[in-house]
């Protein structure tokens, strides 16, 4: 009995061993995206699994999680590829990443995004089909809050206004603290940490939905700001100084960038060099969020249709030879 | 491979959808009615907690565990408070101590009378068996992000989701309590001529104490167990550290705040343990 078990033993040892091998820095079979949960990154991952799948011969595999844990399992190797790291928001994060040499950035996806405090365009012009008088007829930029605190009542604490800023823990949500503070905006508003970001979004939707006022902090190109008509308050132009100093200026441009695990280079170096040129821009992205929203379309449909519009857009980032390859794959 | 008949497939989840959305706008004053009491309460707990000095607050701790449990269990609750201030988190615990002093008070409202009927009712208890299993196992987050439509950001939908999760327990054991209850006390009650509400209110709720408290207890540590997941919605608290901690990979405040969640149950759980093991004590005198 000893004996067998011993032999068990030694088998499952070599299985192990020999798994062990195969998932070290040699070749990889299976590249690993992250999918981080919202929209525009499942996008993203899907042009390029597309392009990798059928014009490199790599199978592809997706794992999902929150961006602290795909982070995490990006500089582990768990994971090799990050189409949308947005780099503003995990700033501590992502620097020690890549200082310690965990991941390596490839290319910036896009920086022309937008973010800051939204209103939805009713709370300024209203909105006669669903009878809606502007709430806040004068209100432009994030200073002109003051004069309207009543319009984004606190329910916790009436008398006072709300501001919805960022997700806890976001690198973000302290330079909005310090812009309230500084605009003297605490004066009438709360500052107010929702926690997650489906908090935000649900009662946005919650607000719209009813017609109520809503001030808080988004981000754009995303799903929320393809499908709700909001405005974003406008802010003095983006300057270094003075935004080191009080956060009273337009948000810095956020990177959105690509990049892989400290090996991926060395692992699939001809997919390195497609994804070196990967770039898109907040637009580009923006059309294949409205697609999903006016279709009904899940994001691997979004993406077949934006490389089909967009043909001489991602033929640029790959070889002719590639690019025939993905092309006769997607008729 | 097989594929489910497409014909067959239908949108439930549309229907219950609609259905919160409208449900959101038309009841919306009742729902008005329920925030404002409920913030009102969480806000005079959290400002009385907050009013009081920090060593009165230590001090009231060691005397609840030396009178309940021992002068040494007392120390040591003592000592854990002192620890999770010098953690710099002093605030947080006061409004995490408000959110579940909330919760746990509305859910014995609501639980204690719900087991009491279901103790006398088969109907109503065959009812509400198979609702309770649900609300337990029903993943939290499915019914957190709705809360938002009918409680808004904040605390309030943090007490909602938290009654959910955490009344099931003091539902289920009182009813346990008072179906425990030996017949021959209730028959003896009856020779003397009791009425079905003295027999309920001197015999059975007395002799099934001791279940109950232990049905509170339990129900307060569930209460203590969601606050990570409740501070998702927007409420403050340790949980909101946590959170913060887990978003930024902050393991030392992750650390801090999850540990002083522990001191917060141990302390609670041992207290409703003791005041429990006091009724008990007092029941067997009287017998």
């Amino acid at each position: 009995m000893k004996k067998y078990l011993a032999i068990i033993f030694a088998t499952f040892l070599i299985v192990l061993a020999a798994c062990g091998d195969s998932a070290s820095n040699e070749d990889i079979d299976t590249i690993v995206f992250a999918d981080a949960g919202w929209d525009s990154i499942r996008v993203h991952n899907s042009i390029a699994q597309t392009i990798i799948e059928e014009g490199f011969d790599y199978d592809t595999d997706v794992t999902s999680g929150s961006t602290a844990t795909t982070i995490q399992g990006l500089r582990n190797g768990d994971i090799n590829v990050y189409t949308e790291v947005w780099t503003d928001n995990i700033r501590d994060l992502y620097e020690e990443s890549i200082d310690s040499g965990d991941i390596v950035k490839l290319s910036v996806n896009f920086d022309d995004n937008d973010q800051g405090l939204w209103v939805p365009r009713y709370v300024i012009e209203g909105d006669d089909e669903r009878g809606i008088e502007p709430l806040a007829p004068d209100l432009k930029t994030v200073e002109d809050l003051k004069d309207y605190p009543d319009v984004f009542e606190d329910p916790e604490d009436p008398g006072r206004g709300r501001i919805i800023n960022a997700p806890s823990g976001w690198e973000l949500k302290d330079n909005i603290s310090e812009k309230i503070e500084a605009l003297g905006l605490d004066e009438t508003f709360n500052d107010f940490s929702p926690g997650s970001d489906a908090a935000i979004i649900t009662s946005l939707v919650d607000a719209y939905n009813k017609g109520e006022g809503w001030v808080g902090y988004y981000w754009a190109p995303t799903a929320i700001t393809a499908q709700y008509d909001l405005v974003l308050l406008e802010e003095p132009e983006y300057d270094e100084a003075q935004w080191e100093e009080d956060s009273t200026t337009a948000f810095p441009p956020n990177d959105v960038v690509v990049a892989v695990h400290k090996d991926f280079p060395d692992q699939a170096p001809e997919v390195t060099e497609f994804l070196e040129k990967y770039e898109t821009s907040s637009e580009l992205t923006e059309e294949a969020l409205n697609y999903m929203e006016e279709n009904d379309a899940d994001p691997d449909e979004a993406a077949i249709w934006w490389m089909k519009e967009h043909e001489d857009i991602w033929t640029s980032w790959v070889s002719e030879e590639v690019a025939e390859k993905v092309k006769k794959a997607l008729d | 491979m097989s594929v489910f008949p497409e014909e067959w497939t239908m949108n439930v989840g549309q229907y219950v959808d609609d259905f919160v959305r409208n449900l959101s706008i038309a009841w919306a004053p009742l729902f008005d009615f329920i925030f404002r009491v409920a913030t009102m309460t969480i806000n005079a707990i959290d400002d009385a907690l907050m009013f009081l000095p920090w060593w009165v607050f230590v001090i009231i701790i060691v005397a609840l565990g030396w009178y309940f449990k021992s002068f040494i269990w007392g120390i040591v609750f003592g000592a854990f408070i002192f620890l999770i201030g010098s953690f710099s988190l002093w605030d947080d615990m006061m409004t995490t101590i408000a959110i579940i002093i909330t919760s746990v008070f509305i859910s014995l409202l609501i639980g204690i009378p719900l087991g009491i009927w279901m103790a006398f009712s088969k109907i109503f208890s065959g009812i509400m068996r198979p609702i309770l299993d649900a609300m337990q196992t029903m993943p939290s987050f499915v019914y957190l992000i709705p809360a938002i439509f009918f409680f808004k950001l904040g605390n309030v939908s943090a007490v909602f989701a938290t009654l959910i999760y955490a009344i099931p327990p003091v539902i289920r054991l009182t009813e346990l309590a008072i179906r425990g209850v030996p017949n021959d006390l209730i028959e003896s009650a009856e020779s003397f001529g009791s009425s079905k509400l003295q027999i309920l209110f001197k015999v059975q709720l007395p002799q099934g104490l001791p279940t109950i408290m232990t049905g509170i207890n339990q129900t307060t540590m569930m209460a203590l167990a969601m606050v990570v997941i409740a501070s998702m919605v927007g409420a403050k608290g340790l949980g909101e550290q946590v959170l913060v901690a887990i978003n930024k990979i902050d393991i030392a405040l992750g650390f801090e705040a999850g540990i002083s969640i522990v001191f917060l149950a141990i302390i609670i759980d041992r207290i409703t343990n003791g005041v429990a093991d006091k009724f008990q004590k007092h029941r067997r005198i009287e017998q």
